[in-house]
């Protein structure tokens, strides 16, 4: 983990309140594993704290995120311009851990999309993605993920970042296809992503494993639809930070751990077992 | 060359530049970054007899040029942070200043009577900021004569030199200052975190309540130690809204012996080892061999 210089080379409008943002870098920034992310200082005077993003995706130099604007940061960052200079400090966290003999089925909510996308760019063999989002507006949020994932082999295109799995070699075939949901029908199946999954649970092979990210409420519902098969699931959970480093206690979350419940999201996070946070 | 030593109750610190309290975790989580032995001293997390599991989130809030927050004092406890933690400083001979709080006056004197002397303790550093829940929760630190009698019996109870942490929300620092240091503190750090709230303006309610710190802390920190470094005789160590060493050699320059940078390492992890290089850079460059040439430049 590095606290690196960066130049912004794209920071573009994908859809309503969403925007990517590509940044160069001025050193690597070693391994990235799925999950993990990185605390941006936004170039302006307003903006006195860095904030947090996911690794949406990275290259040898280079890191992308995707976010949405929802306040004064985020808002600053849309007016960021190219060839604008940030710190970037990452990658950091503890991020998603891929258990072999089970199918990811990889669960996005919204904005959670950020914090997968990565994960589905390495988990090389057969896995199902579950979109959820508002309105067909935000469907291009999607753009960016491949999901031509036919015969697509492991010597593809994907070796940017560090290299999760251990199946090598083998075409990757999803069990099922990306399904999408929108709130409102507009696209896709109507209702929220767990519904979406409800109805479709049963497609997706024999030892599901879930790795989901979205806003705080979906955790529950997963937690009510995936606890009676008592399926394995990793969440990506968003907390306020201040240093994303473990200094400052500032970013916790409860857990079932009696002795020390609250946990740092940003150290022993953000992906934790859904199965030991306290919903 | 310019030195950077302190002498700081009978010990030399290699230099002023300490962290805050609870800005550093443990030491171990920046200690990749950089070495703890960068510091002056190591200031550990505000601890107590037994682990507090601390607040509910959300705990921090940015605030225009500053952030409240409101952790809660989550700590593993004295006994966990000296078997766990401690070892790390000794591996890198880092002098350590042991911040901790309690809730009633007994629990302060337990803690500083658990607290084995050692060479690499520099000092107890009590954090008076706490609600005292034996009367009615009103804050240790507010009121002259609870400080004079809660320092009074640390002193009674440990050898090792006692540092008062004051809160900024008195009436008059100066005035509690002097109870502390009569009652025997050997040195006292300003400020604490000021409470403060946020408003959210859709709902028109109260979003956030917690203790300010950061720049907005700064003039109001650095008359604090400008007005007690000019009252008590014992050493005054500064804190509040410290960002860069220009403002470490205000606080110097207020009065302060050595410092504590807080806030600042949130925004930039090496904020601390940048204000030691800009400090040496500093002196080589006006000509100054020792810090005491700044020190209470502003008391003339
Ligand atoms: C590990 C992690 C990864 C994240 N990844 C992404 C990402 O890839 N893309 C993305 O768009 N966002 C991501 N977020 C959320 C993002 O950090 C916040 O949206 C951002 O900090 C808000 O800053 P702001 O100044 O715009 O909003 P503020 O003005 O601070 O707040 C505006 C609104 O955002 C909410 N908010 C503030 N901070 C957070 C937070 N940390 N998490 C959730 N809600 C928050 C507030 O409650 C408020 O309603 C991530 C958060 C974490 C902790
Ligand atoms: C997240 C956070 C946690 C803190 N925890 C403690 C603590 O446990 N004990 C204490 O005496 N002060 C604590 N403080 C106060 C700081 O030590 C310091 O006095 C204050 O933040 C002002 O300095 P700064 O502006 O450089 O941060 C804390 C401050 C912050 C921001
Ligand atoms: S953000 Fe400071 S401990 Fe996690």
């Amino acid at each position: 983990m590095y606290d690196m210089e960066g130049v912004i080379r794209e920071n573009l409008l994908v859809c309503q309140d969403f925007y990517r943002c590509k940044i160069e870098l001025a050193r690597p920034m070693g391994k990235v594993i799925p999950g993990q992310f990185i605390m941006l200082k936004i170039p302006s005077a307003e903006v006195f704290l860095r904030r947090p993003f996911s690794i949406y995706d990275c290259g040898k130099q280079t890191v992308t995120i995707l976010y949405k604007a929802v306040g004064k940061g985020t808002r600053a960052l849309t007016s960021a311009g190219r060839k604008e200079r940030v710190m970037v400090l990452g990658p950091l966290g503890h991020g998603f851990r891929v258990h072999q003999g089970y199918t990811p089925v990889l669960v996005a909510g919204g904005i959670g999309i950020a914090g997968l996308h990565l994960l589905w760019k390495q988990v090389k063999r057969k896995a199902c993605f579950f979109y959820g989002c508002s309105t067909e507006q935000e469907v291009p949020l999607l753009g960016g993920i491949d999901f031509n994932t036919r015969g697509r082999t492991a010597t593809g295109t994907r070796q940017t970042c560090g290299d999760l799995s251990s199946e090598h070699g083998q075409p990757d075939t999803p069990v099922i296809e990306p399904r999408v949901c929108t709130l409102d029908g507009s696209t896709g199946f109507c209702g929220n992503v767990v519904q979406l999954l409800k109805s479709s649970l049963s497609l997706v092979g024999e030892k599901p494993y879930v790795y989901a990210c979205g806003p705080q409420p979906m955790f529950a519902s997963l937690k009510a639809l995936l606890a009676e098969k008592e399926v394995p699931c990793q969440v990506l959970v968003e907390e306020r930070m201040a240093c994303g480093l473990g200094l400052c206690f500032g970013c916790v979350k409860k857990t079932l751990d009696e002795a020390e419940p609250y946990k740092r999201a940003c150290v022993e996070g953000p992906v934790f077992d859904l199965w030991q946070l306290s919903l | 060359m310019a030195t950077l030593f302190v002498d700081l109750f009978g010990k030399t610190l290699r230099n002023p530049v300490m962290n805050a309290s609870g800005t550093l975790g443990y030491g171990r989580e920046i200690d990749p970054l950089w070495s703890v032995d960068t510091l002056g001293a190591y200031v550990t997390k505000g601890l107590s007899l037994k682990p507090h599991h601390g607040n509910p989130p959300p705990r921090v809030w940015e605030e225009g040029r500053g952030m409240l927050n409101s952790i809660g004092l989550q700590n593993v406890g004295l006994k966990r942070f000296f078997a766990e933690h401690f070892p790390l400083f000794r591996k890198r001979n880092t002098p350590i200043v042991v911040n901790f709080f309690g809730f009633t006056d007994e629990e302060y004197i337990e803690c500083a009577a658990s607290i084995e002397p050692d060479p690499l303790i520099v000092a107890l550093e009590i954090n008076l900021s706490c609600p005292n829940v034996t009367k009615g929760g009103i804050c240790m630190g507010k009121e002259a004569r609870g400080v004079f009698s809660i320092i009074k019996r640390v002193k009674e109870t440990t050898p090792i030199p006692v540092i008062a942490k004051l809160t900024p929300e008195v009436a008059d620092i100066v005035e509690i200052a002097q109870a502390a240091v009569s009652a025997g503190a050997d040195g006292i750090t300003l400020i604490n975190t000021m409470p403060g709230a946020a408003i959210d303006l859709g709902t028109g309610r109260m979003a956030f309540r917690g203790g300010l710190s950061g720049p907005a802390l700064k003039p109001i920190a650095l008359k604090a130690v400008a007005d007690v470094s000019r009252a008590v005789p014992v050493p005054v160590i500064g804190a509040g809204g410290i960002m860069d060493h220009e403002d470490a050699i205000r606080f110097l320059m207020a009065g302060a012996r050595a410092i504590q940078v807080g806030t600042a390492t949130f925004i930039d992890p090496f904020a601390i080892p940048k204000i030691l290089a800009g400090l040496a850079a500093f002196m080589d460059e006006h000509g100054l061999s020792r810090l005491s040439a700044l020190a209470g430049a502003t008391h003339d």
